[in-house]
């Protein structure tokens, strides 16, 4: 397939100077009745030790399946395939998929960890926060004191109080408690990569900035590598080092985050630039993306985005385009990027253009601006915050 | 529950003009309300519910059992002009010979009892009794149940501790020996009668089960809202709790019938209930224990087991419906079942739903 | 603590409303227990009889003067019943609660054998009919338990001693321990007693768990979908452990209820079982007693089976709140 051929040329395009992770064409497929699902297709990317890489994608892209196939943990029917490697910081490349069952659940939180997008159902509601700590330290042989002595200060640097969130039954936690004792739980192992499915979902916006910001702190202090996956990009635009952009389970476009935000060269991508909800924004301004997210079973020839793109043309239609060079951190994979900011402008530039402090070359005002709106509030405001939520359950 | 699904039509909504004219514009008609309640409640589901095989031998086996209990009534009746059709004979003493093996004579295919009872006959003609006292039994216990239930779980404070409070005791007595102690003391005949004591206190198991849902189902957004907007408490119930409630109503009326069933035939099984003819199938396998020796003897075992197939056949079709629900009642099984993707409509759920 | 008081209370309160039922029965039915003991008397010992003879026994038998006013009556009746009068069998010609201490030990037996074999059964085959949702094993396993559930277990009963017991006498029909064994610590008694309770227990077992098993096998598949058994396969955590604290649990709380009925439903059954099994527990005394129309021995076996029942569903109470930590604040979601 064309992807293939896409990674023996452009190996430079996806490659970082010093990757964690290495996804080659991994590819996730489910078996069904009505035909094939290709829920992952073909994905190739590099991730770089201790950055913060931003995966975005509207629901239903594959984003979440990324993050699964990074610890090869795809839910049951499903096939990964693929190459998965990891870099330990200290040692020989481990190929994820060929480690045995054992060896799995070894790399699997000691290594590499992950926050679900349910942190609301992630704990099992008869038993104690603690005991889960306790459990996930004992399954993994680590010394029990050490481990619960590192469970605390975790939760502490996430401003919880260990003595009251250990002993408590999930229910008697407040969304935004559970979601940072996950975080907790998630880093108990000392992992080097923690990746995270739209960790902020189901929290309000005052909560999602504080627990951003912890996890700068963080990430900071245990020197980690962080993968944020979410449909929300200004959310991720703020802690993001590099942002990919997921559409119809492949990637299609990755590149610095500044470099996106400004100089999107996906027309999806431009597009979703576009959707995406701003409180600045006039209503009138916000443009849907037209059409509908395609079906797995059933994906658009050629390039996927086809059907719902102003550019597209026979090609688009004949072939699945390669990824191209943007700039040197930035590749695309779409065969008319240099026409897309004219067919597609950032419906904010009109507004913007005046008061802008920083415009491109094109007259577009950089987008960190309509995300920087939101200061985010003391880390002692949001423990205020999450007491007051726990205190009314 | 075999209701026919043809009156579940919608009737033409008023248009608008007309609505805002009138004052009470939310007076929709009661027909057209209840036409709405029908359809959602009723053959929606229901038609769901077809696709399933357990749904269909289930419901095929209890047709079968309410044919089986017309013809028995068509042939004993002395309506007009029923009185001269017999299609079946009603089992008489000396019809046939005595102790005839089954399927030895086409006179008398499932053979006769110890005294020349037709057996196949005795099975017909059971039925519309035994049905009557399911359907009184499984009526009685569901009403009671929801009505409870529904009642404690919405009002709450007094009300609902008092009703839990009787639930809770009426529940812990055990089912067949209060029933035998009634059945004792009040020796009954009539077999609605007989259906509501036998449920006597099963009701108050599903109560409980009906008031923790309810419980549940008020916090929801949708009932909070309509108690906001100031909708009575009967309209509540009947509009946002009741269709909700469907599930286990539906489920514990099977229940409730099994639990008729098996208990009636113990009772005339064990003679504590008293009988002039071979009226249930229990009457026949005490025949067969008590006066033909059916435990020891091989050569009359026949007229113990046969009564006992209708017995089983029937809580195997009734369970079997009640099984068929659960595809109705969990969207789960649902979409899995129907192999169907919903790819957008839950936020960032990208596994694909249909995986089997 | 204020549970246990409050659970505490509740039970005392059914016992007290059963007892006063009965004594409703006893006393007020036209045609109830004491106009049934009257004719009794009449018929046994002609209709001549004093009024004060009668009243005498009447009494005597059920603790229930018939001539006293209501509320005296009552107390008298309840009176008896705490100091463990539960008036004297008129067919055995011995006092009830002798006939009763003599009996409940071999229907308790009889039932915690049943009852646990019958939730050990079902919940350990849901929750393996659940890991292998589809699977040949699954489909075949809930045909099964669809099937056997559809028969009554005193068909089973029946099945047994006529096929099992009598004709090829396999296991023994009836009674509780062989005839020619002495009652007391041996090991002959003891084998022989599980031997007797062996089909009738089987009678129970086969027959309940089916719908137990499906309702284990449907909690089981929804927790298994659940994100926490996900999280917890990615954290390392055994297969064991995932099963038992993960899965299990959360997939039997919901069950609770229909569990602690299903008690009350076993201990009704006892009756017809310990009947056709000749197996002299409380139901079958219960049984003797309507046969004979002996309405003391009647009611004490009534009395204690609710009893019985009662302390049955405290304890499984008790657990439940210790297994759910929700309980405490009044959060109980229950599915049928």
């Amino acid at each position: 397939m064309s992807t293939y051929e896409r990674s023996q040329h452009d190996r430079a395009l996806y490659e970082t100077a010093d990757p964690v992770i290495e996804l080659r064409d991994a590819e996730v497929v489910f078996e069904m009745d009505r035909g094939v699902s290709r829920v992952l297709d073909n994905v190739t990317l590099d991730i770089q030790r201790n950055e913060v890489l931003g995966i975005v994608g509207e629901s239903g892209s594959g984003k979440s399946m990324l993050a699964s196939a990074m610890l090869d943990a795809v839910v049951d029917p499903g096939v990964l395939s693929g190459q998965v490697t990891y870099h330990p910081a200290d040692g020989h490349p481990v190929d994820v998929l060929e480690l045995s069952e054992r060896e799995l659940l070894k790399h699997r939180w000691e290594d590499i960890s992950m926050v679900f997008q349910g942190a609301m159902s992630s704990f099992n509601p008869t038993m104690e926060v603690g005991e889960h700590f306790e459990e996930t330290i004992e399954a993994h042989d680590y010394d029990i004191g050490a481990g619960m002595d590192r469970a605390r200060e975790l939760l502490e640097d996430l401003y919880l109080d260990p003595d009251r969130v250990l002993p408590s039954y999930p229910h008697e936690l407040s969304g935004g408690m559970k979601q940072r004792a996950l975080i907790a739980l998630s880093l108990v192992l000392e992992p080097d990569v923690l990746v995270m499915d739209e960790p902020t979902a189901a929290l309000d916006l005052l909560m999602q900035r504080s627990i951003l910001s912890l996890l700068e702190s963080l990430k900071e202090k245990y020197d980690l590598t962080l993968i944020f996956i979410t449909h929300d990009l200004p959310l991720v635009a703020e802690l993001a080092d590099r942002l990919a952009v997921m559409y119809a389970f492949e990637l299609v476009e990755i590149g610095a985050t500044e470099e996106i935000l400004r100089r999107g060269s996906h027309p999806y991508t431009r597009s979703l630039l576009n959707a995406t909800p701003n409180l600045d924004a006039p209503l009138e301004e916000m443009r849907p993306i037209e059409g509908a997210a395609p079906d797995p079973v059933d994906v658009p020839s050629g390039c996927s985005y086809h059907p719902r793109c102003p550019l597209a043309d026979d090609e688009c239609v004949a072939s699945d385009p390669a990824f191209q060079a943007v700039s040197d951190e930035h590749s695309v994979a779409c065969y008319h990027w240099q026409d897309a900011p004219d067919a597609i402008p950032f419906n904010v530039e009109v507004e913007v253009a005046e008061d802008c402090p920083q415009t491109d070359k094109e007259g577009e005002c950089l987008p960190d601006e309509r995300t920087a709106d939101s200061s985010e509030p003391e880390p002692q405001q949001a423990e205020n915050r999450a007491e007051t939520d726990g205190g009314d359950q | 529950m075999t209701v026919s699904p043809t009156e579940g039509d919608r009737e033409p909504q008023t248009d608008g003009g007309e609505m805002f004219a009138t004052a009470e514009l939310t007076q929709i008609s009661r027909r057209q309300r209840y036409g709405e309640w029908f359809q959602e409640a009723v053959r929606e589901p229901f038609s769901i519910a077809w696709e399933d095989w357990r749904m269909k031998v289930g419901l095929t086996i209890i047709l079968g059992f309410i044919a089986m209990a017309a013809l028995a009534w068509v042939s004993s009746s002395t309506f007009w002009v029923l009185e001269n059709v017999t299609i079946l004979e009603e089992p008489i003493s000396n019809q046939g010979p005595q102790s005839l093996q089954p399927f030895e004579s086409s006179d008398h295919l499932l053979g006769t009892d110890n005294q020349g009872r037709d057996i196949l006959a005795g099975v017909v003609h059971a039925t519309p009794m035994m049905l009557q006292m399911i359907l009184a039994g499984a009526v009685f216990a569901t009403v009671m149940a929801t009505a409870v239930g529904t009642v404690a779980g919405y009002k709450g404070g007094t009300t609902e501790r008092i009703l839990m409070t009787i639930s809770d005791v009426a529940m812990t007595i055990p089912g067949l020996p209060l029933v035998i102690v009634l059945v004792v003391l009040i020796n009954p005949q009539n077999p609605w009668f007989i259906g509501i004591i036998i449920t006597i206190n099963v009701w108050a198991g599903i109560a409980r089960t009906i008031h923790s849902q309810v419980l549940t189902l008020r916090e929801h957004s949708y009932v909070e809202a309509s108690r906001t907007m100031g909708i009575s408490t009967p309209r509540v119930i009947q509009k946002d709790i009741l269709p909700n409630l469907m599930p286990y109503i539906t489920v514990n009326f099977v229940y409730s019938a099994r639990r008729v069933i098996y208990d009636s035939v113990a009772l005339y099984f064990l003679g504590i209930l008293s009988f002039q003819t071979v009226e249930n199938w229990g009457v026949m396998m005490n025949l067969a224990y008590q006066t033909a020796g059916a435990l020891y003897n091989p050569a009359t075992t026949y007229m113990l087991i046969i009564p006992m197939i209708p017995i089983i056949v029937l809580s195997f079709g009734l369970i079997l419906f009640a099984q068929g629900t659960d595809r109705l009642f969990n969207p789960r099984v649902r979409t899995r079942q129907s192999g169907r993707t919903e790819p957008t409509e839950d936020a960032d759920d990208d596994t694909p739903r249909v995986p089997q | 603590m204020n549970w246990v008081l409050k659970r505490t209370g509740q039970s005392v309160f059914t016992v007290w409303a059963v007892a006063t039922i009965s004594f409703g029965l006893i006393r007020l039915m036209p045609g109830g227990a004491e106009d049934i003991i009257v004719a009794r008397i009449h018929e046994s010992q002609g209709s001549d009889v004093p009024a004060e003879v009668i009243r005498e026994q009447v009494q005597h038998r059920i603790n229930i003067d018939p001539n006293a006013p209501i509320h005296e009556a009552y107390l008298q009746y309840m009176g008896g019943l705490v100091r463990g009068d539960f008036g004297h069998s008129v067919y055995l010609n011995r006092d009830v609660a002798t006939i009763l201490a003599e009996a409940l030990p071999w229907t308790i037996f009889l039932m915690a054998i049943s009852t646990l074999l019958t939730f050990g059964l079902a919940l350990s085959l849901g929750a393996m009919m659940a890991y292998k949702e589809g699977t040949r094993f699954d489909i075949s396993q809930t045909g099964v338990a669809i099937l056997t559930t559809s028969i009554p277990y005193y068909v089973a009963a029946v099945l047994f001693i006529a096929y099992l017991g009598n004709r090829t006498s396999i296991f023994p029909a009836r009674g509780r321990y062989p005839a020619v064994v002495e009652p007391g610590f041996t090991i002959q008694f003891i084998v022989g007693s599980f031997h007797h309770a062996i089909l009738p227990a089987a009678s129970f077992v086969l027959t309940v768990y089916g719908l137990t098993a499906l309702a284990m096998r449907g909690n089981s598949i929804q927790i298994l979908g659940e994100d926490y058994v996900r999280v917890a396969r990615l954290r390392g955590l055994s297969d064991r452990r995932i099963a038992l604290r993960y899965v299990g649990r959360n997939a039997v709380l919901p069950m609770y209820t229909s569990l602690l009925i299903s008690i009350g439903f076993m201990f009704g059954g006892s009756i017809i079982l310990e009947e056709l099994f000749q197996y002299p527990g409380i139901g079958y005394y219960m049984y003797q007693a309507i046969e004979y129309q002996d309405m003391p021995l009647m009611m004490g076996t009534f009395l204690v089976i609710t009893v019985a029942v009662v302390i049955a569903l405290f304890v499984g109470d008790a657990t439940y709140s210790k297994l759910d930590p929700r309980i405490k604040s009044g959060d109980d979601s229950e599915s049928y």
